[in-house]
């Protein structure tokens, strides 16, 4: 099996649309100029890249979400594809989200604490919108995924997509990402120092920053055979592909690079080629002073002799750095050169730095006469790194499909019970609930490491930590996912309300990073040392049964041997008071407090569990996900495999009932996390340790964990090792 | 506020800004080296980022970027002449 790209989006400064873009692209032209979209008074630098006409098609739409749509349904209809034909699926990557709308909204709460309309507002942006909003568009999608790395949060929605399309459960899938400019980011790589008074000038002496930019930018992916029963044709191959962790610092890289060089030679060993076949690299490039240097020494290690024959440029001088979207669009920029055979160039470079030495593409871009791969870069604050190979048609290695089995190795769970491991979980839900119960994270940290970990990261950090313990391993060779439903909500409006308060200059840099969604992942990494893959995702209510299916995902495609994933909901004074200004009319929900809750559990490949001789708690037998209708995917529900199976369930739901009733299921009794431990987003991910505990400690066989909020669902079927 | 009061003032600052719990303000020697990870504090440019947004906003004194940062931000003695500087000016 191969990985085509057989349709492309895009929607840059530079133009929407594929072609608006490439042009102005290859000629060097530059979209870096004053910000118009929002008042800049007071910011150091006020240039970025922004994106023309963006028009929303309704009320509630986000700018992100709308460029994401504009590219999405280009690059759908480039590969023409019928979407309600097959089964495809789709992931957006993203870090600001609605932001800048919900920095409207904020000002107003700002003013108006108790105001209801904006109160009510604030629930049309949560990160999963951008998502949503493409299912309702473009849809319906098999699955969706959510997710989040900061700046190479589209990256990662790629390999994302070849998991899925390795372990056959999709035909094809549109992949990308999309950020809006808002006062948030602008703010705050402001206060970090990071922007150039100038426009960006990526790789040259005399750079001081980066510069923002926005859009968005989407692949369809899909496979070889499925691809050619319909007639499509390939715009290149998605060839090699690796992501992981630096574990080092929360917004700057490590200086040897060593992650980056070693993700490079991962990623086309992946491909199954050597440095040889690579004839250009698009580079991360930011601009600033440590990336560029960094980035070259990182290739140099990987690439060999071979960096002083391979071209290597940055888009970054024209249309700026677009944070969450760029991994994506640099990405479909990266499949474009190798089907054009043209190479882009790095504007803005003109004096190149000797710090790092590298084949320029200064001024215009040209064509040349092969390129076999190209490598496209992204780097995230946090550490979070993934490189992609790109190829002609034909040239990267077949890969067999043969997801590996996958195995829960330990849990925790921190909450009202305290903290609490494999033994306790498997009698959780028959514990009383505590309301005066919980943990003080900082009593197992060492709170001078976690000095920069807000208090949502530190209960991640706990969990994170403690199921390892459970598990009984501490390697890098770890990777970590973990869900939320909202992200740090009441964080960014404490950073925001200084800004109103006081100005821009007074944006906090130590607490920026902690606003980005995946800032407890980087966090989780760099504090327990982990290197494997590592973001967060969203969607809802089920943001932890989307992380922990993600990670058995991404481990049955052989992407890592052990990832740990779980939920992470710490409480949110704005949530809830969202919550109530919206359900106030609904009895059921008024008073629903919602308790902080983390649930981690390991997973690992059982090739990796045998090897290091790991007590396995129970196998994952199967994982299903929906949208909106459940039946095509509870169609493949397994029947329990031994004789005493349970349901076991965040909190007792007539939805799942439902469900549930004429399955083999339906029988079975049921268990409920809620009454245990309060109410919270995460019970789905403590559910399914709940499960796995009573599996190991033999009080069931079989497990069954369904979880469901709006228009969506999983289903996770655990069963004795 | 003498310069005296003014190190002893800064330290308190240092600890709370930058969430060294559990570090005893005056434990900070005035000539010791703050930042890199020699010093002790284990202090980067993420925190010297903070503490000159806090220092501007605290006392009005801008904190110039690059080389001249690094010389004022050498000591708390050194930061706080350059306060006491930039105030009397």
């Amino acid at each position: 099996m191969r990985l085509w790209v057989t349709g492309l989006g895009l929607v840059t400064p530079l133009g929407a649309g594929v072609e608006a873009t490439w042009g102005p692209l290859v000629r060097g032209d530059r979209a870096i100029r004053p910000v118009r979209l929002f008042s800049t008074e007071g910011q150091r630098v006020a240039l970025a890249a922004e994106v023309e006409g963006v028009r929303a098609p309704g009320p509630g739409w986000s700018r992100t979400s709308v460029m994401a749509a504009m590219a999405a349904e280009e690059a759908l209809r480039s590969a023409k594809l019928d979407v309600r034909s097959r089964r495809i699926g789709l992931v957006v990557g993203g870090t600001t989200g609605g932001m800048f709308e919900t920095e409207e909204l904020l000002a107003r709460l700002h003013a108006e604490p108790e105001c209801r309309d904006a109160l009510a507002a604030m629930i049309s942006h949560p990160l999963t919108a951008t998502g949503d909003r493409l299912g309702e568009r473009l849809g319906p999608f098999a699955r969706i995924r959510t997710l989040a790395s900061a700046c190479s949060s589209g990256a990662n929605a790629i390999v994302v997509a070849a998991s899925w399309l390795l372990t056959g459960e999709v035909d094809a899938v549109l992949a990308g990402g999309s950020d809006g400019l808002c006062r948030l980011t602008l703010s705050g790589f402001n206060a970090l120092g990071a922007i150039d008074p100038e426009p960006c000038r990526p790789f040259d002496i005399r750079r001081r920053g980066t510069s923002l930019g926005e859009g968005s930018g989407f692949l369809v992916l899909e496979r070889d055979d499925a691809a050619r029963a319909r007639a499509a044709a390939p715009v290149a191959e998605l060839a090699g592909w690796a992501m992981g962790s630096e574990a080092h610092h929360i917004t700057n890289p490590a200086p040897d690079g060593a992650l980056v060089a070693s993700l490079v030679e991962r990623a086309i060993a992946r491909a199954g080629l050597t440095a040889r076949d690579v004839d250009y690299v698009n580079a991360h490039g930011t601009g600033t002073p440590l990336n560029d240097p960094m980035e070259a020494a990182a290739l140099a290690r990987a690439l060999g002799p071979e960096i002083e024959r391979i071209p290597v440029s940055s888009s970054k001088g024209q249309i700026g750095h677009t944070l969450g979207a760029a991994g994506a669009i640099e990405a479909a920029i990266t499949a474009l050169v190798v089907q054009r055979r043209t190479l882009v160039p790095t504007a803005g470079l003109e004096q190149p730095d000797p710090a790092a030495p590298l084949v320029h593409v200064m001024g215009r871009g040209r064509e040349v006469s092969r390129i076999r791969a190209a490598i496209s870069c992204a780097y995230g604050f946090g550490g979070m790194d993934t490189i992609l190979v790109f190829t002609s048609p034909g040239l990267g290695a077949e890969r067999s499909e043969d997801p590996c089995p996958v195995v829960v190795t330990g849990v925790a769970v921190a909450g009202t019970c305290g903290l609490a491991g494999s033994a306790r979980c498997a009698t959780l839900p028959e514990s009383p609930f505590d309301p005066a119960g919980g943990i003080q994270p900082d009593d197992y940290l060492d709170v001078g490491r976690a000095r920069r970990l807000d208090p949502g990261a530190r209960l991640g950090v706990v969990a994170v930590e403690h199921a390892l313990v459970d598990a009984g391993v501490r390697s890098p060779a770890t990777g970590v996912v973990l869900g939320s439903a909202f992200g740090n909500v009441d964080g960014s409006a404490a950073f925001m309300h200084r800004i109103f308060d006081k100005g821009p200059r007074s944006a906090s840099p130590a607490e920026f990073p902690n606003l980005v969604p995946s800032s407890p992942v980087g966090h989780a990494s760099i504090y327990l040392g982990l290197q494997g893959p590592a973001f967060a995702t969203a969607d809802l209510g089920t943001s932890g049964e989307s992380a922990i299916v993600q990670a058995v995902q991404l481990l049955a495609a052989g992407e890592a041997e052990r990832i740990v994933a779980g939920a992470l909901e710490p409480h949110s004074d704005i949530v809830e008071r969202v919550l109530a200004s919206l359900f106030s009319h609904s009895s059921a929900l008024v008073g629903a407090h919602r308790r902080s809750v983390a649930a981690a559990v390991v997973l690992e490949t059982l090739d990796e569990a045998r090897s290091r001789g790991a007590r396995v708690l129970a196998r994952i037998r199967r994982t299903l996900e929906w949208r909106d209708d459940a039946t095509l995917a509870l169609a493949s529900l397994p029947a329990p495999a031994g004789p005493r199976a349970e349901v076991v369930l965040a909190r007792p739901n007539a939805g799942s009932e439902a469900l549930l009733d004429g399955t083999a299921w339906a029988a079975c009794p049921r268990v409920t996390c809620s009454p245990a431990l309060g109410e919270s987003d995460g019970l789905g991910a403590v559910a399914i340790a709940v499960a796995a505990s009573r599996i190991a400690a033999g009080t069931i066989s079989d497990a069954l964990v369904v979880g469901l909020a709006q228009a969506r669902g999983y289903a996770i079927v655990l069963s004795a090792p | 506020m003498d310069l005296a009061g003014l190190r002893s003032e800064l330290k308190s600052l240092i600890v709370a800004e930058l969430n060294l719990k559990g570090r005893d303000p005056q434990s900070i020697e005035d000539d010791g080296a703050l930042f890199g990870p020699a010093a002790g504090l284990g202090l980067d440019s993420l925190d010297a980022l903070q503490l000159a947004m806090v220092i501007e906003e605290k006392y009005g004194v801008r904190i110039p970027e690059g080389d001249e940062a690094r010389a004022i931000f050498a000591s708390v003695r050194a930061i706080a002449d350059h306060v006491a500087r930039a105030r009397s000016a």
